[in-house]
């Protein structure tokens, strides 16, 4: 009886899969499914793993972003309202919106270490451009929801924050004043802002982000994972996809929803960090001059100490114009990598684009630590000193970077880190000898040249080292 | 012989007929997208930049934290009183757009968003800001406190 019974539901599995391969050949996708493989490298198997759990976050993203609207409203007497209304009187309200607000953060992080652990490990290169590029657009559209969910909850912090960060676009040639009222829905940030600013959060970024992902997913279903470089690739054979792989993906997926669920009821505010915390405060007025400490997400923080670092006026342009500039000429850069790695996409190996990656780190960390105020003596109301601030960052900068320089000669046996050493030098100009950012930086840019011309000329000798 | 002949006509009719379509395509791209960003640019709101009075709580405000944010169609003026005289500046920072304050005990004005400092005429003192706060004219009238835009 009961064989029999087993019997009969195997076969309508089985009916169920011939039906549907007569009409849709799903025979293909299980037979390419079995062959998929993840190349096992030299490198750790960690980073490989990034990308599935940016995915995770996102996905509940979408699923608490849903929860969210269910009793969000926005509009000038009620955005702020209802969103208190979450958090101190919906059962189980605060739950969904710190899950929604951890894992963001959670999301970007994971994306940033993703973004990074490719450029290090040179996974962008030929053929793997266009998977490179759409990573970015993910990244660059990861960004823009922090930028507008930050405004929904219609507080003073976020009021602030937002004026600041979207009064950046007037200074874009031509079309700024169009796009800056465009996106504000009037000249200055108001309820209009707020109306605009919902609509790209919850129905026009998501349907990009799905599609770009979804191409994204599909150049590495076609392509199959990156293989380490050549160089520093064993010949071991590559790890099954299904079950092996996934198996252990679910089960980090499960590690990454233990790692939110605690963090979420430990701190369902946020860790208190400047640019990370999410405590409703007041709301916004906008006819209450700004206060000390209004500060963007933390992603954004580099950006935001670059504006005060730079002056009022620089080569003909105002100080913010000319920061964005430099921004967008390195976003530009870093969009480009696969295409400017030449040696990486002949798979031969290119140390100067680790080192790039790694003096961005740098460049980027000093910036943040100072947008931090750390080592500033703060007095209420006024401003921390910002000498003393960079002072202390820049040491802190110079430690960490010297443990990782350290690092990458021993263990990795890594020597060309011009990019690294003239990042690290400007930060040591400027914090420690306390000259001028930007002329530090010009000196910087200095070394950084002289040492791409200097080695390239004995390039040859580099390509007879490498190869095994 | 007639087969040379349709052998020229036929490329000069294909590149005319793909020229049309290409206008047509440009045209009708264009006819879409030209009210769209008509649309998403919202209208300008009238009377910025009018003559203004303070209200009777705008007023109470000025008394007691010695200054006050008034907001006159999109711009927003800030209106102190410094060494017995009434002034008012344009509120919004011309570095990145943040709303500036009054600080009494240093005489000065002061936005906290990147340190930027101004004179009490809306002049530069430090930080970031590359142009001064435009001045309005603050004028008592009995009670009241007009406010009116200076002429550049
Ligand atoms: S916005 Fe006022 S100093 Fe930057």
């Amino acid at each position: 009886m009961e064989a029999r019974r087993e019997e009969v539901r195997a076969s309508v599995g089985e009916r169920l899969y011939r039906w549907l391969d007569a009409r849709f050949g799903v025979a293909r996708l299980v037979e390419f499914a079995r062959h998929k493989e993840v190349p096992v490298g030299g490198h750790s198997m960690v980073w490989y793993y990034l990308g599935g759990t940016t995915l995770f976050f996102f996905t509940v993203q979408l699923v608490s972003g849903v929860l969210l609207l269910m009793y969000y409203q926005p509009g000038e007497a009620t955005s702020y309202e209802s969103i208190r209304y979450i958090t101190t009187k919906v059962p189980f309200g605060w739950l969904i919106r710190s899950v929604h607000c951890w894992s963001a953060h959670l999301m970007i992080l994971s994306l940033v270490v993703h973004m990074f652990s490719t450029m290090i490990l040179k996974a962008y290169r030929k053929p793997r451009e266009l998977t490179w590029v759409t990573g970015f657009v993910l990244f660059a559209i990861a960004l823009g929801f922090g930028f507008s969910g930050y405004l929904l909850p219609w507080n003073e912090l976020a009021f602030f924050a937002t004026a600041v960060g979207t009064d950046s676009v007037k200074s874009v040639p031509v079309v700024g004043q169009w796009l800056l009222e465009v996106m504000r829905g009037g000249p200055d940030v108001t309820i209009n802002t707020l109306y605009r600013f919902f609509a790209l959060h919850i129905v026009i970024l998501p349907l990009v982000m799905v599609a770009v992902v979804s191409t994204h997913l599909v150049f590495i279903q076609v392509q199959g994972m990156a293989a380490g470089m050549a160089h520093q690739r064993p010949d071991r054979p590559g790890l099954r996809f299904f079950p092996d792989f996934l198996l252990r993906d679910l089960l980090l997926w499960l590690v990454c929803l233990i790692v939110l669920a605690t963090l979420v009821y430990l701190l369902p505010y946020g860790p208190g960090i400047p640019g990370m915390e999410w405590e409703l405060g007041k709301k916004a007025n906008p006819l209450t001059p700004a206060y000390p400490g209004i500060k963007p997400e933390w992603y954004f923080l580099w950006v935001y100490q670059l504006l005060k670092e730079f002056p009022p006026h620089l080569a003909g342009m105002e100080g913010p114009q000319a920061a964005l500039l430099i921004v967008t000429v390195l976003m530009g850069i870093w969009a480009l990598v696969p295409w400017l790695d030449r040696r990486a996409s002949k798979g031969q190996p290119s140390p100067k684009f680790t080192d790039l990656a790694i003096a961005a780190i740098i460049f980027m960390a000093y910036l943040t630590l100072k947008a931090w105020d750390i080592g500033g003596h703060a007095l209420p109301g006024k401003l921390p000193d910002p000498r003393s601030t960079a002072w202390a960052c820049a040491w802190i900068t110079l430690g960490i970077s010297c443990a990782i320089a350290l690092l990458r000669l021993l263990a990795y046996r890594q020597r060309w880190m011009y990019f690294s050493g003239a990042a690290l030098l400007q930060v040591v100009l400027n914090g420690v000898f306390g000259l001028d950012y930007l002329l530090a930086g010009a000196a910087a840019l200095v070394v950084a040249i002289a040492g791409v011309v200097v080695t390239s000329r004995k390039e040859p000798a580099v390509q007879l080292r490498a190869p095994k | 012989m007639t087969a040379p002949v349709a052998h020229s006509v036929k490329p000069a009719r294909r590149s005319i007929l793909n020229w049309f379509l290409g206008v047509g395509v440009v045209g009708w791209a264009a006819s879409v997208l030209y009210p769209v960003l008509r649309y998403l640019r919202p209208l300008g709101e009238a009377g910025a930049g009018g003559p203004l009075k303070l209200s009777a709580e705008e007023l109470t405000t000025l008394g007691k934290s010695h200054f006050v944010i008034a907001r006159s169609g999109t711009r927003k003026v800030i209106v102190f009183e410094a060494g017995g005289e009434l002034r008012a500046l344009d509120a919004k920072c011309t570095h990145e757009g943040c709303t500036v304050q009054f600080v009494p005990g240093d005489s000065l004005v002061w936005c906290a968003c990147h340190n930027g400092k101004f004179d009490l005429d809306g002049r530069v003192l430090a930080g970031p800001p590359p142009r001064p706060l435009a001045k309005w004219v603050a004028i008592r009238e009995g009670n009241d406190v007009i406010l009116t835009m200076e002429k550049a």
